[in-house]
């Protein structure tokens, strides 16, 4: 094992040495000041969605802005492929798919292809390629087909964008730059946006290298009877199915009660 | 007016779920029948996501229910006994059927099943009352005299299992019969209450009455008394197992089907008996083909969204 040892060192320092690029850190980059019209999304009784307003301020005049907005944490889906069956359509495989965000929305000063390589691109995961890059695909059920990987991405593509969950703007008219330096947007969260904490990153890029980064923190969370419903109906189901049991009986000899009164029957 | 429903996860018009509810308590009130087989298809039209739509309504129908069955009980019309043996069907099937959503969901194809059964069922019921009806109004125009008053002819069924074992008395019913029956159309009626979200009365009453033999009122008292205590159970097993139960969306829905019922009583009493069944035959043949199209035309989205493990987000 001794003798192991330094081999193994010398091996990862050789790895090292030869990985093709040093990973980014946005993190090191300069600080790109932000600031949101609010962190907290209550989702309350007549929750519609909502909009939150962004500004940040450019840390050298002119550079290209590219503003990523997903949740934290990946979803794992799982998605239905339908086919025909005799003369019916119905599903005929599952895939598991991982490492796909739950939401992802971007604002670009221009085109991203025009901003950055492909390389870093996929590296900061931005623009669709780049997800479908980390995207992983297992199948559940049913046979494997070499056009289905394609076929649930773009299926995918097609529901969160439906839902406003997933859309790509390289637009500067979306993305306003005041005098080079202020930057202003809004990104909206649809009513399909649940509970949780969602990232806002603003990456700046001079010819292609980042050069400042800012990042908000953006929370939903159910508020009032909206949460002690969820809260309740998964956390105790036993209670909560007597107690819709109970209120139903209820409300219904109430109707019935108010009903005969009116001389009904 | 939007309002979030948090169980399915939505946000929906209030107006569009109360509108939904007043139409379907509209026909019920009108047709006589619960509506829940109507209302899970209308729910899924309009986004809900299936199995919601199916333990929501459930929820609903113990409400709906409920308040006939009250009525029933005071007029002397249940048959107790006769009800809890269906019952103890009913638990039985349901208990199944929620299990089979649970394999059928996590197979991603509850919504296919669910449709074929709809299909199947209402193209059934829907075909044979539009043929009845039509037959009685082409005879009452021809004012045949003999055609008044069909007698209840004994179904053969009914002889078969006046002969089974575990024969019970049901007083009530004015019968001597085998338990086994009421306990086994109690058990399919629970599985599709299960699997559709449907109160079954639109094929129980009809078994009660033609295959068992019981008088009709005391058919649709029985029925109405049973139809709370399964969909009650159907609702908790819903809530324990897929945590689909939506009691927001079940609030609209009752409140607005109420409100429709009563309306519906009105107009019903301006129309004849056929004229009532030839419409609801027309409406169930129409949503019969409306779900029947849905599984033979190419769908727009070939890949969608599957449940997650556990239920609904």
């Amino acid at each position: 094992m001794k003798r192991i040892l330094p081999l193994f060192i010398i091996l990862g320092l050789v790895c090292l040495w030869g990985a093709p690029a040093v990973a980014i850190t946005p993190e090191a980059k300069q600080k790109v000041v932000t600031a949101a019209s609010k962190n907290l999304i209550e989702i309350g009784l007549s929750y519609r969605g909502d909009q939150i307003h962004f500004f940040g301020v450019n840390p050298a005049p002119g550079t290209d802005l590219i503003i990523k907005l997903t949740a934290e944490k990946d979803e794992e889906i799982k998605f239905s492929v339908k086919g025909k069956v005799g003369p019916f359509w119905m599903t005929v495989k599952q895939y598991d798919v991982t490492g796909a965000p739950f939401m992802y929305k971007i604002h670009a000063s221009k085109p991203i292809k025009e901003i950055v390589s492909e390389a870093t691109a996929q590296e900061l995961e931005l623009g669709y390629p780049a997800i479908r890059h980390k995207m992983k695909m297992h199948l559940s059920r049913g046979d494997a087909a070499p056009e289905d990987a394609d076929k649930v991405f773009q299926g995918m593509l097609k529901i969160k964008e439906r839902a406003n969950l997933y859309n790509i703007v390289e637009d500067p008219a979306r993305l306003q730059v005041e005098e080079g330096k202020l930057f202003k947007h809004y990104f909206r969260f649809p009513p399909a946006a649940t509970e949780g904490r969602y990232q806002v990153e603003s990456f700046c890029f001079q010819k292609g290298q980042l050069v400042g980064y800012g990042k908000d923190i953006i929370e939903i969370k159910k508020v009032g009877l909206e949460s002690w419903l969820t809260e309740t109906s998964q956390n105790q189901p036993v209670f909560f199915g007597i107690m819709a049991v109970l209120i139903a009986m209820g409300a219904g000899l109430l109707v019935g009660v108010i009903f005969r009164k009116g001389g009904h029957h | 007016m939007e309002i979030y429903l948090p169980i399915a996860g939505m946000s929906i018009n209030f107006f569009l779920i109360l509108g939904i509810g007043g139409v379907v308590g509209f026909l019920s009130g009108l047709f006589g029948v619960g509506g829940g087989f109507l209302l899970t298809p209308l729910m899924m039209m309009i986004g809900i996501p299936p199995a919601v739509a199916a333990a929501s309504d459930s929820n609903q129908i113990v409400a709906a229910a409920s308040s006939g069955a009250f009525a029933h009980w005071r007029l002397g019309n249940v048959d107790f006994k006769m009800g809890l043996v269906i019952l103890a069907g009913g638990i039985f099937g349901g208990t199944i059927g929620v299990q089979l959503v649970k394999v059928l969901r996590a197979a991603g194809n509850f919504e296919f099943v669910m449709k074929v059964v709809y299909v199947l069922m209402l193209g059934l019921v829907g075909g044979a009352m539009f043929m009845e009806s039509l037959r009685t109004i082409l005879r009452s125009r021809k004012q045949d005299p003999g055609a008044e008053g069909t007698t209840v002819s004994e179904h053969k069924l009914g002889k078969l299992f006046a002969k089974m074992p575990l024969k019970m008395n049901f007083h009530r019913s004015g019968l001597h019969t085998s338990a086994i029956f009421p306990f086994s159309i109690g058990t399919i009626v629970g599985i599709m209450a299960a699997l559709l979200g449907v109160g079954g009365g639109f094929i129980m009453v009809p078994a009660m009455i033609y295959i068992i033999g019981m008088p009709t009122i005391a058919a649709i008292g029985t029925d109405l008394f049973q139809i709370v205590l399964t969909s009650a159970n159907v609702t908790l097993q819903q809530a324990m197992v897929n945590k689909t139960v939506d009691l927001l969306l079940a609030l609209i829905l009752l409140f607005g089907s109420t409100i429709g019922a009563q309306f519906g009583a009105i107009a019903g009493k301006r129309l004849k008996g056929e004229q009532i069944r030839i419409l609801l035959a027309i409406i169930v043949l129409a949503l019969t083909v409306k779900l029947f199209l849905d599984l033979v035309i190419t769908p727009s989205d070939l890949v969608s969204l599957a449940p997650a493990k556990g239920g609904g987000h």
